[in-house]
């Protein structure tokens, strides 16, 4: 029995009058690989962002290596190695790949291990050290994905919470971010996953949750649901039908 | 020729001042995305202080540089966490536009009480110093003016490229939820950015008490004129900034001299609607950049 890492329990987030989560739980085990699925607007992306302490919840409790992080800031959080990779990158673009990085080991306890972060970064993505000088809105897609999922590796993260890596990227690209996300992953690192290429999602993770209108609706292993008929049917479909 | 290049002198000297204030707002502009409109009023507030350490103490306006300087960002960082705080972290821009406005009449209101409506000015003996050669007359103190926006933008512009917190005030122009993401304290950032901005304010001050007469409203003038040169230089770039305060200040001398002194003021504000409209990204934003984000 692996050791729970992150533990959300009932959380609800609203925005103004509208309820963006209801009573959702997950639990994610230190070193696993964990998806969250789901149509557009399920509020993966809103559990993500309340993990990170960008919104406050109205109810609930989170619990991180067993302690409460409830009404944490972001930096405490990203200081206790919770780090998420924003929807859409968000890379510092008129900012050089290097200061991108250099920004993500911004706090005291990631600033001590920059040197050695920076060379598991560079193994992992060998083109960013090849444009470390270059401004970062100059690489490709697919190379701004790699500094976005780098940047949260400066911060010598014990969970990374990656939403929606493989969005705007083609299908070969979006299966060398996977490997990548699971390279990084076999180093020791939990991975959070939200993502809309849900057949991919769900064969690298060992457990997933399918969420709906602001609710987990189904969880199990990434085989299990692989195979589950109603999940083929509402959220793979057509897109596995044409495999 | 050699009276052209004396109204181009005299437009870079002229420059200096707008370019300074310029800068000013270039760098609160990133982080706050108002324009500080209240600038121009705090490079008034600390020419006085410069005059008052002159007048009370005796104390030499250039010296009094150390003095209003770390003031001024101390005055800045209050004004910050007193006023802004909350206004800044909203998405309506508009609040922090209304307080800077607000703030402008207090403190210009303030001045008045305090310093009355008479206009001030030092006396110096340096203000009479010309440098005369080639048929050109430089007025030291103005020469002197133009040093201060040129050190106060490079030392600026050093923070930003070559420290950890300047690299973050870059980031956080850019992107400060992303910045937040980070670890980083996106307020403190902000403050900061917004402390040096009322720095160079403070800097522009010191200039100001040694070669302007001004009074309490005075300011506004100036904050307009900073405006149309951060129009000319593009947001987002100290030197930028100041290099767009020098060409504004050509083009106004080259106006007065050409054409009228009355028309200083229409050269220059057409010449702010003609680059917004045809130019938005000034004379030197990074277009392809820019357009990409």
């Amino acid at each position: 029995m692996a050791n729970l890492l992150l533990e959300v329990n009932e959380l609800s987030v609203s925005y103004g009058d509208v309820r963006a989560l209801t009573d959702v739980s997950i639990a994610v085990d230190d070193g696993a690989i964990v998806a969250l699925v789901g149509s557009n607007g399920a509020g993966k992306s809103t559990l993500l962002k309340a993990i990170a302490g960008l919104l406050h919840p109205s109810s609930g409790q989170m619990f991180f290596m067993g302690e409460s992080i409830d009404g944490l800031s972001t930096k405490h959080r990203v200081d206790r190695g919770i780090v998420l990779v924003p929807e859409g990158r968000r890379l510092f673009q008129t900012l050089t790949v290097r200061e991108n990085l250099k920004l993500g080991a911004y706090l005291p306890r990631a600033r001590a291990s920059y040197d050695e972060s920076l060379e598991r970064v560079f193994a992992l993505f060998p083109v960013l050290k090849e444009r470390a000088n270059g401004k970062a809105g100059l690489l490709s897609g697919g190379e701004q994905q790699m500094l976005a999922i780098g940047r949260a590796v400066m911060a010598h993260p014990k969970l990374v919470m990656v939403d929606e890596a493989s969005l705007g990227l083609s299908p070969l690209l979006s299966a060398a971010i996977f490997e990548l996300i699971v390279a990084l992953n076999q180093q020791g690192t939990t991975v959070l996953l939200v993502e809309q290429n849900i057949h991919m999602a769900l064969k690298i993770c060992s457990t997933a949750y399918v969420m709906k209108t602001g609710s987990v609706v189904l969880s199990g292993t990434g085989q299990e649901l692989l195979a589950s008929e109603d999940v083929r049917k509402a959220y793979i479909g057509e897109r596995g039908g044409r495999r | 020729m050699g009276s052209f290049a004396q109204v181009f002198i005299n437009g870079i000297l002229l420059g200096s001042m707008y370019g300074i204030a310029a800068a000013g707002l270039s760098l609160i502009f990133g982080t706050m995305r108002i324009i500080f409109i209240a600038q121009g009023t705090m490079i008034v507030f600390f020419a006085y202080v410069v005059y008052w350490c002159f007048q009370k103490a005796g104390i030499d306006p250039y010296l009094s540089l150390f003095i209003a300087v770390p003031l001024a960002f101390a005055v800045g960082l209050g004004m910050f966490y007193l006023v802004f705080r909350k206004a800044a972290a909203l998405e309506d821009k508009n609040v922090s536009l209304l307080i800077a406005v607000g703030l402008m009449y207090l403190v210009e209101n303030l001045m008045l009480k305090v310093w009355s409506a008479n206009p001030r000015g030092l006396k110096l003996d340096i203000q009479g110093v010309v440098i005369a050669g080639w048929g050109l007359r430089i007025s030291v103190v103005r020469l002197i003016l133009l040093g201060i926006a040129l050190v106060s933008a490079l030392v600026v512009s050093l923070f930003l490229k070559r420290t950890r917190l300047g690299t973050a005030v870059r980031a956080a122009s850019e992107d400060m939820e992303a910045t937040t993401l980070q670890g980083i304290n996106s307020v403190w950032v902000c403050a900061v950015s917004f402390a040096i901005g009322i720095a160079l304010a403070g800097a522009a001050g010191v200039g100001m008490a040694t070669v302007y007469s001004f009074d309490y409203k005075f300011g506004f003038t100036f904050a307009l004129k900073a405006l149309v040169a951060l129009a000319l230089g593009g947001i987002g770039n100290v030197f930028g900034a100041l290099a767009g305060g020098l060409i504004l200040g050509v083009i106004e001398q080259l106006a007065s001299y050409y054409i009228g002194m009355n028309w200083i003021e229409a050269v220059s504000y057409g010449v702010f609607l003609l680059v917004l409209a045809f130019l938005p990204q000034g004379l030197f934003g990074k277009r392809g950049l820019i357009k990409k984000v």
